[in-house]
């Protein structure tokens, strides 16, 4: 679980984050929604240690993310936006660096590794150097090295964008897994029917606020519109930069 | 609270160590800057040396030759010289086209009233043409002047002893010159150009490192994911460090080796160059370096991680290996006196010791010590500023 709270962050004069709070619970997906610049990634980087926050706290399975960070660290896997990879590592490699990062050895790790190959169809570049890996490819492994230490939180920034039909569905199969299993996943995207479809719950957020919260139908109810692009347009202030 | 002693830690910063080592050892630009650039600098120490060696020794095996012109305006000089081993050969027409076109390295100018003068018993002309911008041309007019002052002093003796004067009232002092670079060990000055070569490549060896983890990292966009790992920033930046320290490590030993074969096979004939940088040299040498190896590495971190992109990285990193190597080359024409103060700064006091190593002369303990402990100093200093560095958020943007 991953309980936002107050949460206030300032790049110099820019104001990202103005008193965020929001849960995203177990066995539920939590969608993350927004314009561009409303402060999506930013709130990400504050629950995934990279960022501290300027005022407030974030809490993942009780852990603090600033004072006890490497708790957090190991409760989550994240497919960050930024996602290269090593041109030089094989698929496999990047998977077993990061299960070595989180302690991870043996016959465990390898187990492991190739249940991930298995589960997200990555047989053929397995033990091909990433090098020249298509954009659906580099996802794959991406989401592989993010999932390899069984994390119970799970965020996810836009991991579908650009993935063809046939990734995406790969993709979105792994979060209803990973649901069903009762972890936390925290979906982050700019595409409103995505988040429609697969989200439990969503957080709208506009101009680093909170806009609203709830399951698409409360939002369809609290706007008064049906369609889905509509109740988003709304509650974002009628921003257009989505 | 930073815990430098927790066991996983450091079998995590091992991990990170791993991995880096063998990307790098996958990339071609790593290894030729480790393993091949490093003997570029013994290469071409050792085909000058080589070359030297030959022009010096050489002469001295066949019997010399001296192109005269005007043979005919001095017969007895010219008589002298042959007397003296020198086998007199008539000059071209136009001797300074020659020497110029390098046919020849001097001519021996006889004035046309040379016998004249020389018989009523006045100052009577000679000149050497010469191009002394060569080097046996300089080795041949030393020659040369040597024997003509030698007949100088010969003609001038007997005229002297003719007056009835006793010659050696007049001459004080008689000069012998011993000439301690004879022959091969002219070329002991190139020694003087090993320190700021050693310099050089060990800010070269890990560079290409320093900035393909951090700034390349970044730019790859690999770098965030990579902080979302459960090893704290420091630990991660330690096993970076660690693998361009490796790398810097084996660049200079392999330069440490190249210079040993390289000065073995040049120095066969029994010079200097052979008895230098023995193993245990080497083990010295890499010891004394051992520090500025860590400073060289911390500075890379700190550039690499300040610097936005790989490309101004490697701007400036590329820079960087010249600033130290310049008192070296300094002091290969201007040697100075090692003063204990030297040894507390970093790539200056390494010059003086290297130099010291490499010419096996005395190196006193105490130089060794402040050398090490000065710049182990500063090095943690700065390894403690790129650790601070990479604490930023910032880091996964640069700048």
């Amino acid at each position: 679980m991953i309980e936002l709270k107050n949460i206030h962050k300032k790049f110099r004069s820019v104001v990202a984050l103005e008193g965020i709070n929001f849960t995203a619970r177990d066995g539920q997906v939590t969608g993350l929604i927004g314009p561009n610049g409303a402060g999506k990634t930013t709130a990400l980087r504050i629950i995934y240690t990279v960022m501290n926050p300027d005022r407030g706290n974030v809490l993942v399975d009780g852990f603090d993310s600033v004072i006890q960070s490497s708790e957090v660290l190991q409760k989550i896997g994240v497919l960050p936006d930024a996602r290269g990879l090593y041109p030089r590592l094989t698929a496999r490699e990047h998977i077993r660096y990061y299960g070595k990062l989180h302690g991870l050895r043996g016959q465990d790790l390898e187990s492991k590794i190739e249940a991930l190959i298995e589960t997200l169809g990555m047989q053929e570049i397995a033990d091909r150097r990433a090098k020249g890996f298509s954009k659906g490819q580099v996802r794959k492994v991406a989401l592989a090295r993010a999932l390899v230490h069984n994390p119970q939180n799970l965020l996810l920034d836009e991991p579908t964008n650009g993935l063809d039909l046939a990734s995406s569905k790969t993709v979105h199969n792994l979060i209803h897994q990973m649901r069903n299993q009762g972890r936390c996943v925290l979906f982050c995207s700019h595409i409103m029917h995505e988040v429609a479809s697969i989200c439990d719950r969503i957080v709208v957020l506009s101009k680093g606020r909170v806009a609203a919260a709830g399951t698409v139908g409360e939002l369809r109810q609290l706007t008064g519109k049906t369609e889905i692009e509509d109740v988003f347009l709304s509650l974002s202030g009628d921003d257009t930069s989505w | 609270m930073v815990n430098f002693f927790n066991r996983q830690t450091w079998q995590r910063i091992f991990v990170v160590f791993q991995k880096e080592v063998l990307d790098n050892a996958r990339d071609r630009r790593s290894l030729l800057i480790a393993l091949i650039y490093p003997l570029m600098g013994p290469l071409l120490l050792s085909v000058m040396i080589s070359m030297v060696v030959t022009v010096t020794s050489s002469k001295k095996v066949v019997r010399e030759t001296l192109y005269v012109h005007g043979i005919e305006y001095g017969p007895d000089l010219v008589a002298w010289l042959e007397k003296s081993g020198i086998t007199v050969v008539e000059a071209p027409s136009d001797p300074k086209q020659a020497v110029q076109r390098g046919e020849m390295e001097t001519v021996l100018l006889i004035n046309p009233l040379f016998s004249e003068k020389f018989l009523k018993q006045e100052t009577a002309d000679v000149s050497v043409i010469v191009n002394t911008s060569r080097l046996p041309g300089l080795i041949a007019v030393n020659r040369l002047a040597g024997l003509l002052g030698k007949y100088n002093q010969t003609v001038w003796g007997e005229r002297i002893s003719q007056r009835g004067i006793d010659y050696q009232v007049l001459q004080p002092l008689n000069i012998k010159s011993v000439n301690v670079t004879s022959g091969a060990h002219i070329s002991d000055i190139f020694l003087y150009m090993v320190p700021p070569l050693i310099i050089f490549n060990l800010f070269m060896g890990g560079v290409y490192l320093a900035i393909d983890t951090t700034s390349g990292e970044r730019e790859r966009g690999s770098l965030e994911s990579l902080l979302i790992n459960p090893i704290e920033r420091w630990g991660l930046m330690t096993g970076k460090y660690m693998a361009a320290l490796l790398y810097t490590s084996v660049a200079v030993v392999v330069q440490l080796f190249a210079f040993k074969f390289g000065f073995h096979f040049v120095g066969s004939s029994g010079s200097v160059f052979s008895h230098s940088l023995s193993l245990l040299d080497i083990l010295l040498l890499f010891l004394a370096m051992f520090p500025l190896m860590m400073f060289a590495v911390s500075l890379q971190f700190i550039i690499a991680t300040l610097t936005r992109s790989f490309k101004e990285a490697q701007t400036y990193l590329g820079l960087l290996p010249l600033v130290p190597a310049i008192p070296g080359m300094v002091m290969v024409f201007a040697p100075v006196q090692t003063q204990d103060w030297m040894m507390t700064i970093p790539a200056f006091s390494q010059t003086l010791l290297l130099g010291q190593i490499v010419r096996q002369e005395e190196i006193m303990l105490s130089h060794v010590s402040l050398s090490v402990a000065g710049t182990m100093l500063i090095s943690l200093a700065l390894l403690m500023i790129a650790a601070k560095l990479y604490r930023r958020e910032t880091l996964i943007f640069g700048g």
